[in-house]
């Protein structure tokens, strides 16, 4: 019988999803994986039998290699950002050391 | 952007490596793990522009506009004070690794519960940027 | 044939060249590097080599939008509108263009009619068979071909799975316009000893229009039904046009122009009890609303795969087993697909198109609430401007389609002052011919208001933040481009515009 997962092994899976959402350089496909991770994550929070929780955490878990796959190719062919799309977002503040 | 992202993050998977390291060896609570790992230079960055770059993620990060203003300082807890449920923390956590540039790993970052301590860990981050 | 050697083995060093830089280019950061553990992480070093030289591709939409608008400004001269209006309008509406402002120059997408970006999932399907999985499905001597063939069966079932039917009863073909064709052409003359007859509408997609004018050729009769200001069939005209020897009645679900659904039940019921098949082109409905080919007494259906985030090249044709539809192929062969469509299926695309049907089914739910949210607003957004009004029934429409009108503004020009969008005035083919809407005119609206009309398409990709910025631009450019009509100052005045004699027209 499968194991329902710990609440830390659940919040590190989301972690993962979100990470590898913001990953996609296609601005819509970011930002639907992104939408899509947290109303998945959320509609379970109220799974209570630990195989719901089971069934659902390995399905994540599949499509998580979908994710990462299909977000490193995202990478790999990039066109130029959206009129909507910020050009640089992800710093508030130049960073000091400039890696 | 996301490539420099990459590029950042592919600087310090040693430090990464030896906090993993650290974390598994010593299960003792993430907070004095801290203390016990830091024999490596803490980041040079200065506690307050830590704490108002700490803020801005908060207040841009999803749940960012819900959060209310008035409520955020350097005590405010995540949970009790702004009102964010786990899943929101962790996007949090992601929101603030992206802008400093670091890696938090899974253990401490459910420890951390208020700005403050997060300002703290970063503080002590000797890659954060 | 020297030079065409000499060219090739020149073709063939380029990349050499390339793969031997690429590793020195790692080698100089091999120090950076070494620290990767994770496979991905060890891709991404692939992509990352050095600013100079990357492997990333990109296109420069710059370029091919100058060239976009050069077309249109010099087709625009030659429909006699004078090249100064049309410069002194660029000039003019280039302050509206959010520039220099820290934000990306590729357009919005907002023409899912026109085909909807493949989603990452089947790509990621797809790759298989584009990597390992190369095995033709119909070779039955060996894995390769087995393991190929169960991920076409497969995906057959998923394709089925959204319209209730028996994955025998799909038929892999090239796209929805084939199927079209198959579906009226074939249909037609295997019945040609005993019927004589085809109903269509008005408002059909091309392929289906073209497919009966040339059964007219054949010494078939063709009706084209009429469609009210909502664009929906009457029932009654349906029924009273089927004849003895009536074959087929074709009615599209969900137009591409317009979004208005056809009562497709209340269709079945009608074709059922005459006794004529009914055929519907699915191709902008499939997946977006429910459709059940046995509660609606459907006996075909088409079907795109680029329509439903799938791979371009290839949809299918649902054909009923029981009772048995009987049509002659198009296309003469190794008889695969039960006969009906002979060659050899691409198991990527097929495999795609499965998985983007799969998808459809799973996320229906979510992809309804996304789109309805946002249609709704747009709509709201875009009708809050004066003199702007919703082709096509409010009620009977698929919402990811919106198609607006815009009096007093050609649409044409509109269109030129929204380079920032990806938007079409109708179908992909009139709007490249100038011609006003053949659908918009058999809805009963004027040359000028189908000139002015403009669809929106809104699918699962589409965001909130795409869909403010577009009703932002939309009402900004539309206000400008009025203040330049002097159309638009008329009705400002008082002026009945109908009143008005028109000299040298």
């Amino acid at each position: 019988m499968a194991v329902a997962p710990t609440r830390l092994q659940v919040l590190a899976l989301y972690k993962q999803f979100i990470k590898n959402s913001k990953q996609f350089n296609n601005y819509n496909f970011r930002e639907y994986f992104l939408r899509r991770s947290r109303e998945s994550f959320r509609a379970n929070v109220a799974l209570q039998k630990p195989e719901e929780v089971a069934r659902a955490f390995a399905d994540a878990k599949e499509e998580l290699g979908v994710l990462k796959r299909q977000a490193i190719i995202s990478q790999m062919y990039t066109f130029d950002k959206l009129v909507v799309e910020p050009l640089d977002s992800q710093k508030h503040t130049p960073s000091p050391t400039g890696v | 952007m996301l490539r420099s992202a990459l590029a950042r993050c592919s600087a310090r998977p040693s430090a990464a490596a030896a906090r993993a390291l650290t974390a598994r060896r010593a299960p003792i609570s993430a907070v004095s793990a801290l203390s016990a790992r830091f024999y490596s230079p803490p980041s040079n960055l200065d506690k307050s522009a830590i704490t108002g770059r700490v803020i801005d993620v908060l207040k841009t990060f999803n749940k960012g506009s819900e959060v209310a203003a008035d409520k955020v300082s350097a005590a405010s807890s995540f949970q009790k004070d702004l009102g964010l449920d786990s899943l929101d923390i962790v996007e949090f956590i992601v929101a603030v690794e992206q802008e400093f540039s670091i890696e938090i790993p899974d253990k401490v970052a459910d420890d951390l519960k208020t700005i403050g301590q997060t300002v703290e860990y970063i503080k002590n981050e000797t890659d954060a940027s | 044939m020297l030079r065409f050697t000499l060219a090739r083995s020149a073709g063939a060093m380029r990349p050499a060249t390339l793969s031997s830089r690429a590793v020195s280019a790692l080698g100089s950061n091999v120090s950076l590097r070494r620290q990767y553990a994770s496979s991905a992480a060890a891709v991404a070093k692939a992509v990352e080599t050095d600013e100079g030289l990357s492997i990333e591709t990109h296109t420069d939409v710059q370029a091919a939008n100058k060239e976009q608008t050069d077309i249109r400004t010099n087709s625009n001269i030659s429909s006699n509108v004078t090249a100064d209006a049309i410069s002194s309008g660029t000039t003019a509406l280039n302050h509206a263009y959010r520039e220099n402002t820290g934000f990306g120059t590729r357009p919005i997408y907002m023409d899912m009619q026109a085909t909807t970006p493949t989603d990452p999932r089947v790509l990621d399907t797809m790759l298989k068979f584009y990597t390992g999985l190369y095995g033709n499905p119909h070779s039955n001597t060996h894995s390769y071909g087995w393991e190929t063939n169960k991920a076409v069966e497969a995906a057959r079932e998923y394709v089925a799975d959204v319209i209730h039917a028996n994955s025998k009863e799909i038929i892999f073909t090239s796209g929805a316009t084939e199927s079209n064709n198959m579906v009226v052409k074939g249909v037609a003359r295997f019945y040609k000893n005993t019927k004589k007859h085809i109903i269509t509408t008005k408002t059909e997609h091309k392929c289906v229009i073209e497919a009966a004018r040339s059964m007219m050729n054949e010494g078939f009769e063709v009706t084209f039904l009429n469609v009210d200001a909502n664009g929906l069939i009457d029932l009654k005209e349906l029924e009273g046009a089927i004849r003895p020897d009536t074959c087929l009645v074709s009615v599209m679900a969900v137009n591409n122009e317009i979004g208005v659904i056809q009562p497709l039940k209340e269709i079945g019921a009608i074709c059922k009890k005459h006794k004529v098949y009914f055929h519907t082109d699915a191709a902008q409905a499939y997946g977006k609303i429910p459709i059940d080919v046995n509660e609606m007494n459907i006996d075909l259906l088409s079907v795109s795969s680029h329509k439903i985030y799938g791979p371009k090249g290839i949809g299918a044709l649902y054909v009923r087993r029981r009772p048995r539809v009987r049509l002659e192929p198009l296309l003469s062969g190794g008889g695969q697909e039960r006969g009906l469509r002979s060659g050899t299926l691409a198991p990527p695309n097929v495999a795609g198109f499965g998985e983007a049907a799969r998808i459809m089914k799973q996320e229906y739910e979510n992809d309804k609430a996304h789109i309805d949210r946002l249609s709704k607003k747009l709509i709201d957004g875009l009708l809050a401007n004066d003199h702007t009004n919703l082709n096509g029934s409010a009620l009977h429409r698929y919402p990811g389609c919106v198609n607006v009108s815009f009096a007093y503004v050609e649409g044409e020009s509109l269109l030129m002052a929204l380079r920032d969008i990806a938007l079409s005035s109708g179908s992909a083919c009139t709007s490249a011919s100038l011609e006003p809407s053949y659908v918009l005119h058999a809805l009963g609206k004027d040359d000028a208001l189908a000139h002015s009309s403009i669809r929106f398409g809104i699918g699962r990709f589409t965001t909130e933040a795409e869909v403010d910025y577009v009703i932002k631009a939309i009402s900004e450019r539309v206000k400008f481009l009025r203040e330049l009509s002097p159309l638009w100052e008329m009705v400002q005045e008082g002026i009945d515009l109908n009143s008005i004699e028109w000299s040298g027209h």
